[in-house]
């Protein structure tokens, strides 16, 4: 039983992850760069959302989803624009020297914005907590929430991406960058659509982490975002169902670590286990074969 | 006499056999060209033979040693050279780094000498610069020595690479498309470049594109297509092989103008 | 100038040690006339932190392999050195040679499996490398945990320090033009055209990173004897960020380049306020300024020796002039 309520805290954790890993994948699908500033766009978004309950007063969860979602995407695009497509020619160093710029960037801007302190998230205003209890189990609705709005957005995704124009754009970008552009794919805009979707989905997750764990602070995206990017990694960098995967998988091995009292050591786990998945199999669980051109 | 010895050569990516069970020999002291149209598997035979790619069967001798399979660096000290298609020069260094890096596999020192200064190896740097010196007058770069690699016009940067390739002191040295992108001056100059290398008692295997370059300085033609050799000779029988007419200008093409 | 250093190698060693006592105590001198504590240990610092960024700067400067975990190489020298002064009664010296070996060990260990990865995923690696050793420090018992080490000697001083990193400046620039150095930038600018000059280039990374995490040892070390407290959140990411800062600051890959990073922004927080405030907010933004404007840094691509070259070479001419 005990394992069983681990393994549903775990799947909560991890559907954050995931929604975070989301962005990290596509954007590395389309663009070939790490966007270390992912794990600041997801902290943004969960600001974003304090906002809107506190300043705006908007205390509805949706709606506080969604206002933290169309900001970030803001935020997403933003930062492509000017710190990496500027960088599009030049060597893959410097784009990811310019992304770890961006990410140390906003992180001490929120710091400056609202202290290193941990911030309280109102989760009593956007959701009422019940607990349910069945066979020793206790499950709240939170965390069903969680995962379903976590799955709900990830399915959206799965049909955008297969089924729309733009995904099959997105995806043709992924394949071969110079052959969607002969096919008239405009390149820049799949670009900006991709940073918009992995930032806002990001973001999403941000507003659900504050729910889960009711505190948000500014350093909070470096962490969360290098484990999911660890659990991108784990999915196979560029498969969307492998993040998905790998998040959910990350989270319930963090949670099951901290039960089996190694909590010290929590932090350590995600990094052991992309160490481990990069150099076993670089490519990931669900990864495509990447063969070295000359 | 063979020096390098393809045999039953084959490379599979997934389902498509880029070489398909060549069998090659390159004579000693030749200028031996192959050709063959875009995608036949050249430039794929090339990274074979210099342990970029390990065949999937047959094998590659090189002075009656088997070679497949052992890993790139270790090729250039047995004495094989190369230069790259799409020029693959270190930028961001000196025409004379770069030439200088080429001398890797005939100097020793190492991290402990680097530190120390040792005598040895301040001889041994000394050795290098005339090494460079030499090479770069010989490809008529010296003047350039000290330009970034970078900087340089396209044929400067070609003959670059093959400086590069040859202070490695090779047996034999694998040019990739040579004369690409060069002006028709410069195609000249080039041809009779090659001609000294292989007065230097260096065997020149070469992908070449241009006809003229091949036909006029080559000893011996082979041609690839769809990774298959379907001939090979000199120059003249090349040139009137009906099937490497067909593959360049395809068989329809023939068929309808036979009649 | 190249008259006064003679030939024979026994009488050049000599020469060069005899140069480097007259170094330190021209150093101690030096010391003795600043004779102001707050400045010689800001100088102190920026000693520290050129030893530490030219070791950075080989890993990813010279050699290319976005390193984001020196700082975790510095923190494994400062325990080191740390614990065999305080618990082993080691001499100063060796403490800091010990260091820098364990940092070197370490780096070969963690760099031989994680080297073989490309570009991104190595920095990524050895990020996450660097939070494992901090969260180990954290959780251990024989380095006291998150409180730390307290009441380590102060055994560096201005010109032990200085000593050492001019010591590690001559023998970079050594390094650089040399067998070895050449097939780390060869390895940087082309990894395909370096293995296929000869160059087995798995193993000229791990020694670059090996020598690399050595410095970082080294350096570690060094700062730890001269704050007297280390603890492991000072080797975090950050710490690493910082030391990245100033190798692409002052250009990837440039020895003139690293130091003059490395002293600018050791004495910047010291000489503006506004700095101390917005440190990290300014080096975000530089790091993405510098790598669209400036990706070679304020001196990459300049020569130094060439400038020398050239000044000597216009004196020379300038002087045949007049002899006319």
């Amino acid at each position: 039983m005990e394992l069983i309520q681990q393994l549903i805290n775990g799947i909560t954790l991890g559907s954050t992850y995931a929604l975070i890993a989301l962005g990290y994948t596509m954007v590395y699908g389309i663009v070939l760069l790490i966007n270390f500033a992912h794990g600041e766009i997801f902290m943004f978004g969960a600001f974003a959302g304090l906002f809107i309950v506190t300043v705006l007063g908007i205390s509805n969860l949706y709606l506080a989803i969604l206002g933290a979602m169309v900001f970030s995407m803001g935020l997403g695009v933003l930062i492509e624009f000017i710190a990496y497509r500027p960088l599009r020619g030049s060597t893959r160093l410097s784009a990811l020297i310019s992304a770890i710029g961006v990410s140390i960037f906003l992180g001490s801007l929120m710091v400056l914005i609202r202290g290193a302190n941990v911030t309280s998230f109102p989760r009593k205003e956007l959701f009422t907590m019940k607990n349910i209890e069945f066979y020793g189990l206790s499950i709240s609705n939170l965390q069903i929430a969680i995962i379903l709005i976590s799955a709900i957005l990830m399915i959206s995704l799965q049909l955008f991406v297969n089924y729309t124009k733009i995904g099959r754009a997105m995806r043709a970008t992924s394949m071969d960058g110079d052959a969607s552009i002969l096919m008239g794919v405009n390149q820049n805009s799949i670009i900006s659509i991709t940073f918009a979707i992995g930032s806002g989905l990001a973001a999403a997750g941000g507003v659900l982490w504050g729910l889960n764990f009711s505190s948000i602070h500014p350093y909070m995206g470096l962490m969360a975002g290098l484990k999911a990017f660890a659990a991108a990694v784990l999915g196979g960098i560029g498969s969307i169902p492998g993040a998905m995967f790998g998040g959910v998988f990350l989270g319930v091995a963090e949670t099951l670590g901290i039960a089996a009292d190694l909590s010290k050591y929590k932090d350590a786990f995600a990094f052991a286990i992309l160490i481990i998945v990069l150099l076993i199999r670089p490519t990931g669980l669900f990864g495509r074969k990447i063969s070295k051109k000359v | 006499m063979g020096l390098l010895e393809l045999k039953d050569t084959t490379i599979k990516f997934g389902g498509l056999v880029a070489v398909d069970s060549v069998n090659l020999r390159v004579n000693k002291g030749a200028i031996h060209a192959l050709i063959g149209p875009n995608g036949a598997g050249k430039s794929t035979l090339f990274n074979l033979i210099t342990g970029i790619y390990k065949p999937t069967s047959g094998n590659i001798h090189f002075e009656k040693k088997q070679i497949d399979g052992t890993p790139t660096f270790k090729l250039t000290s047995l004495g094989i050279a190369r230069t790259f298609q799409n020029i693959r020069l270190f930028d961001d260094l000196t025409v004379a780094d770069n030439v200088k890096i080429g001398t890797h596999v005939r100097t020793k020192q190492g991290l402990l000498g680097a530190l120390t200064r040792f005598p040895t190896q301040n001889k041994e740097e000394k050795w290098i610069t005339e090494k460079v010196k030499e090479e770069l007058n010989f490809m008529k770069l010296y003047d350039k020595k000290d330009e970034f690699a970078k900087n340089l016009s396209y044929g400067d940067q070609r003959r670059l690479e093959i400086a590069r390739a040859l202070v490695s002191d090779p047996k034999i040295i694998l040019l990739d498309e040579p004369a690409a992108g060069m002006n028709p001056q410069e195609k000249v100059t080039l041809m009779s470049l090659i001609n000294l290398i292989r007065e230097r008692g260096i065997t020149v295997f070469l992908v070449e594109h241009d006809m003229k370059v091949v036909m006029g300085i080559s000893d011996i033609v082979s041609v690839l297509d769809y990774g298959k050799k379907i001939a090979e000779g000199t120059p003249t029988e090349v040139k009137s092989n009906e099937d490497v007419i067909a593959a360049y200008l395809g068989a329809e093409y023939l068929k309808a103008h036979m009649n | 100038m190249k008259n006064l250093i003679p030939e024979n190698y026994a009488v050049r060693f000599i020469f060069f040690l005899l140069s480097f006592v007259a170094l330190y105590y021209f150093l101690k001198g030096l010391a003795f006339a600043i004779n102001d504590n707050y400045i010689l240990t800001i100088l102190t610092y920026m000693a520290i932190n050129t030893i530490l960024a030219l070791g950075l700067n080989l890993i990813t400067g010279i050699t290319g392999q976005l390193n984001l975990g020196h700082a975790a190489f510095m923190s494994i020298g400062a325990y080191t050195g740390a614990l065999l002064t305080m618990k082993m009664n080691m001499p100063f010296g060796i403490s800091i040679l010990a260091a820098g070996i364990m940092a070197a060990l370490i780096g070969v260990l963690i760099g031989y499996p994680i080297l073989r990865l490309t570009g991104d995923y190595f920095a990524i690696t050895t990020l996450g490398f660097a939070e494992i050793v901090r969260v180990l420090f954290n959780g251990m018992e024989f380095t006291n945990g998150a409180i730390g080490i307290s009441g380590i000697p102060r055994h560096t001083n201005f010109s032990i320090a200085w000593s050492i990193a001019v010591l590690v400046i001559i023998l970079m620039v050594w390094l650089n033009n040399s067998r070895n150095g050449r097939s780390y930038m060869a390895i940087r600018d082309n990894e395909i055209a370096a293995e296929s000059m000869g160059i087995n280039t798995s193993l000229f990374k791990i020694q670059s990173f090996a020598v690399g995490s050595f410095m970082g040892g080294v350096g570690g070390a060094l700062l730890a004897h001269q704050i007297s407290f280390i603890k492991p959140d000072m080797f975090g990411f950050m710490k690493s960020i910082e030391l990245l800062m100033m190798v692409v600051m002052g250009g990837l890959g440039s020895i003139p380049g690293t130091i003059l990073g490395a002293s600018l922004l050791t004495m910047a927080p010291e000489a503006l306020r506004v700095f101390a405030d917005y440190k990290y907010l300014i080096y975000g933004s530089l790091l993405v300024v510098m790598m669209i404007f400036r990706p070679n840094g304020i001196l990459g691509g300049v020569n130094l020796r060439q400038l020398l070259d050239f000044s000597v070479k216009k004196k020379n001419i300038e002087r045949k002039n007049l002899s006319n």
